[in-house]
């Protein structure tokens, strides 16, 4: 009698042609699929995020997150060696799903406030699925940093291009949330681009409080409290006192 | 092989395709032969002015630019593909690009005779024009490679508006795997180096610290000299 708006959007696909198709999973969540899904056929996921969430498929989205993260942070620590090796990685995971926990709330009351009819735990898994994307495509672009980390001592240059190919690879993550809106019977667009400039500027936030990652220091974390743009300018008039 | 030559200077789309969708390893190793041989016979004629060894080692060195590129770039140039819906998989990807490369070896190689044409008329390394020399080297390479680089990559949009059956997807795809293997390639350039090799230095396969500094650096401190 009552049929809920979530078994409506899974009778009626919204009219989104070619890779965004809103359509079931292959049987299973392995990680292969999950991976093959996130790059051919995001829709599929968050079909199945929306109209048969399984925790499964949450945990293998979290574990790319966790994974990618790490190993793109093996890259980013190798620029400074020893100790880097292992503090970049845990920093670059623990400062991600830190930042995912901070701008989750606020996501799902921009989700409600563009009109979608999703759940938490849909918008969790589309978050994830997001930051996995992106995690996934550092993992592609290893070894470009890896190059470039063993051809130069400069922390500035280092520095702006792991933000260079950490914003790409967002990039193309955030593009699941438009998705998101576009599958989900979104109205407004213009709250889920705002949420993803908030969770750009609290990434680079993060990054900045768990400082240094690329570069070295003599204490895990800075006693000194500062703004993203403020360290920034710093490091590279640094840089340029130091040639 | 001579048609497989052909097939791919014509920019048959049909036929192409179809050698790209099946990414056969028949495929690479011809696009891998046709560049060690292509792009082997250009770069010793980029390094002939500075002398015989050098000719020998960039010989080498710029198919090695190459190979590294596409090895290096091969995974996000991959996922880049899935993700703009190209429908290309990895290894469609890696042929595509490998064949956009192999035409543009061709190209090199049959501007061979032309750049040993301008080796032989440029000032020697022993002559007060060297420097002169040099640049006109320099300059002639820069050009050759550009033209042979643009033209293998319309045919590569050609090949991607045929497998995508989207202008705006092939032209996206493109782009991303132009940027990507321009800002990776220039720098393994820069660690291959020297190519054509510098008149003031001593002929070497690589400099003694191939790994310092990079590229974009470079470019930024010759610019900061210029123009400050």
């Amino acid at each position: 009698m009552n049929t809920t708006p979530t078994q409506n959007q899974s009778s009626k696909p919204p009219p989104i042609p070619g890779r965004f198709a809103f359509e079931p999973m292959p049987k299973g969540a392995s990680p292969p699929l999950v991976i093959e899904a996130l790059l051919k056929y995001p829709g599929r996921i968050i079909h199945e995020l929306q109209n048969n969430w399984r925790a499964t498929l949450l945990l293998w989205l979290l574990s790319l997150v966790l994974l990618g993260m790490m190993a793109y942070g093996v890259v980013v620590g190798s620029f400074s060696g020893g100790a880097q090796l292992w503090i970049a990685p845990v920093k670059i995971a623990m400062g991600t799903i830190l930042s995912i926990l901070i701008c989750l709330p606020s996501l799902y009351i921009f989700t409600c406030l563009s009109g979608i009819d999703a759940q938490l735990r849909t918008v969790t898994g589309v978050l994830f699925a997001a930051v996995s994307l992106g995690a996934l495509l550092l993992i592609g672009f290893a070894p470009v940093a890896w190059i470039f980390s063993q051809s130069t001592d400069s922390v500035a240059f280092m520095a702006a291009l792991h933000i260079g190919l950490w914003a790409i690879g967002i990039m193309f993550g955030l593009r699941l949330l438009e998705a998101m809106g576009y599958l989900l019977g979104g109205s407004a667009r213009t709250h889920l681009k705002l949420w993803s400039v908030i969770f750009i500027v609290v990434c680079l936030q993060m990054m900045t409080t768990l400082r240094p990652i690329v570069g070295t220091s003599d204490h895990l974390l800075p006693s000194e409290k500062k703004f993203f743009l403020a360290h920034w300018v710093e490091t590279l008039r640094d840089e340029s006192t130091r040639k | 092989m001579i048609g497989r030559l052909k097939v791919l200077l014509r920019g048959e789309a049909d036929r192409v395709a179809e050698s790209v969708s099946r990414a056969g390893f028949e495929s690479v190793a011809q696009f891998s032969l046709i560049i060690l041989i292509g792009a082997g016979l250009y770069g010793a004629t980029l390094g002939l002015w500075r002398g015989p060894l050098q000719a020998f080692y960039t010989a080498i060195k710029f198919p090695l630019v190459i190979f590294l590129t596409c090895l290096g770039n091969g995974a996000i140039n991959g996922m880049l593909a899935q993700i703009l819906g190209s429908g290309l998989s990895f290894r469609q990807t890696a042929v595509a690009i490998l064949m956009s490369f192999a035409i543009a070896a061709i190209i090199l190689a049959g501007f061979a005779p032309l750049t040993l044409f301008v080796w032989f008329n440029a000032p020697p390394l022993e002559s007060e024009g060297a420097i002169v020399g040099h640049s006109v080297m320099l300059l002639t390479h820069v050009f050759v490679i550009a033209l042979a680089g643009v033209i293998a990559n319309r045919r590569l949009l050609g090949l991607l508006r045929k497998m995508s059956g989207s202008d705006k997807v092939a032209r996206a795809v493109l782009f991303s795997w132009l940027a990507g293997n321009l800002f990776l390639g220039a720098q393994i350039a820069w660690n291959l180096r020297p190519f054509i090799g510098s008149p003031r230095l001593a002929i070497e396969f690589l400099r003694s610290d191939p790994l310092r500094g990079n590229f974009y650096e470079a470019v930024w401190r010759a610019l900061r000299h210029l123009v400050f």
